[in-house]
């Protein structure tokens, strides 16, 4: 206990007097371990760097792709194929950009004779599905 | 690049009936003062509804694809002359000009840090 109480004694009375007995920046524990000077060196300090498990930003399927209001196949695949509505952007995932031109360009196919209106041209039901919607069968 | 492009739907007919009402069309266009740059040709199919004009439900017609440049002025006027062509079924004029390039397409916005305290709305 006695032991006890003049460790705490010194050690306080060195982290007061901390300059003019020499106790090192990394406190009065410098006094006790000798090994202080061995790892003093930067070597096991992380390295500045760009994190390596950096995600590529991803864009949306129409990203480099022209959306044209001939493309009737193309403009399909973002159309019911039971009622022919253009489907929301929460259903397609695309960026806002491309899915106001899929929606344009949709309309101006509709009224140019180009894409029926009130379905789904039966040659393109078979094209895969790329937005996030499960038809029932 | 073509000023304007016109999608013309005809009504299906044999060739020199096809071939005769393109002409005249064409012919109309230049004595307008256009300059045709080109004619394409989509081919004959189904129509994607039926389409009642001049008298004639249309079921089947051929798609023919028109790159011109004109002046701005004589096309109402051209438009209105091709919905008076009995053979005419359905005409359109798109304006052609090339979009700027897109630049950025889709870059998602950078990620906001997840620190950050949620916006109070």
């Amino acid at each position: 206990m006695l032991a006890i109480r003049k460790f705490r004694f010194i050690h306080h009375f060195l982290c007061k007097n901390a300059a003019r007995y020499n106790t090192t920046d990394r406190g009065v524990r410098g006094l006790y371990d000798r090994s202080a000077e061995i790892s003093r060196s930067n070597d096991d300090m992380p390295i500045s760097m760009e994190n390596p498990y950096k995600e590529e930003p991803k864009g949306c399927i129409l990203c480099n792709v022209t959306v044209d209001h001939k493309n009737v196949q193309l403009l399909s695949q973002f159309v019911s194929p039971h009622t022919g509505c253009i489907y929301g952007r929460h259903i397609t995932g695309l960026c806002g950009r491309k899915q106001r031109e899929v929606s344009k360009a949709i309309k101006k196919a509709h009224h140019m004779g180009f894409m029926s209106v009130t379905l789904k041209d039966p040659s393109f039901m078979k094209d895969p599905n790329i937005c996030h919607i499960k038809h029932m069968e | 690049m073509p000023r304007y492009e016109l999608t013309l739907i005809l009504k299906a007919m044999q060739r020199p009936e096809t071939v005769a009402t393109l002409r005249r069309t064409v012919e109309t266009l230049i004595e307008r003062g256009a300059v045709v740059r080109g004619l394409e040709n989509l081919g004959e199919r189904a129509l994607p509804y039926k389409i009642s004009k001049h008298g004639i439900r249309h079921t089947r017609g051929g798609y023919f694809l028109l790159d011109f440049h004109s002046q701005s002025e004589i096309l109402p006027a051209f438009l209105d002359h091709l919905k008076r062509d009995v053979d005419v079924v359905r005409p359109t004029v798109l304006s052609k000009e090339t979009a700027a390039a897109n630049t950025r397409c889709c870059v998602p916005q950078p990620e906001k840090p997840k620190d950050a305290l949620p916006r109070r709305k």
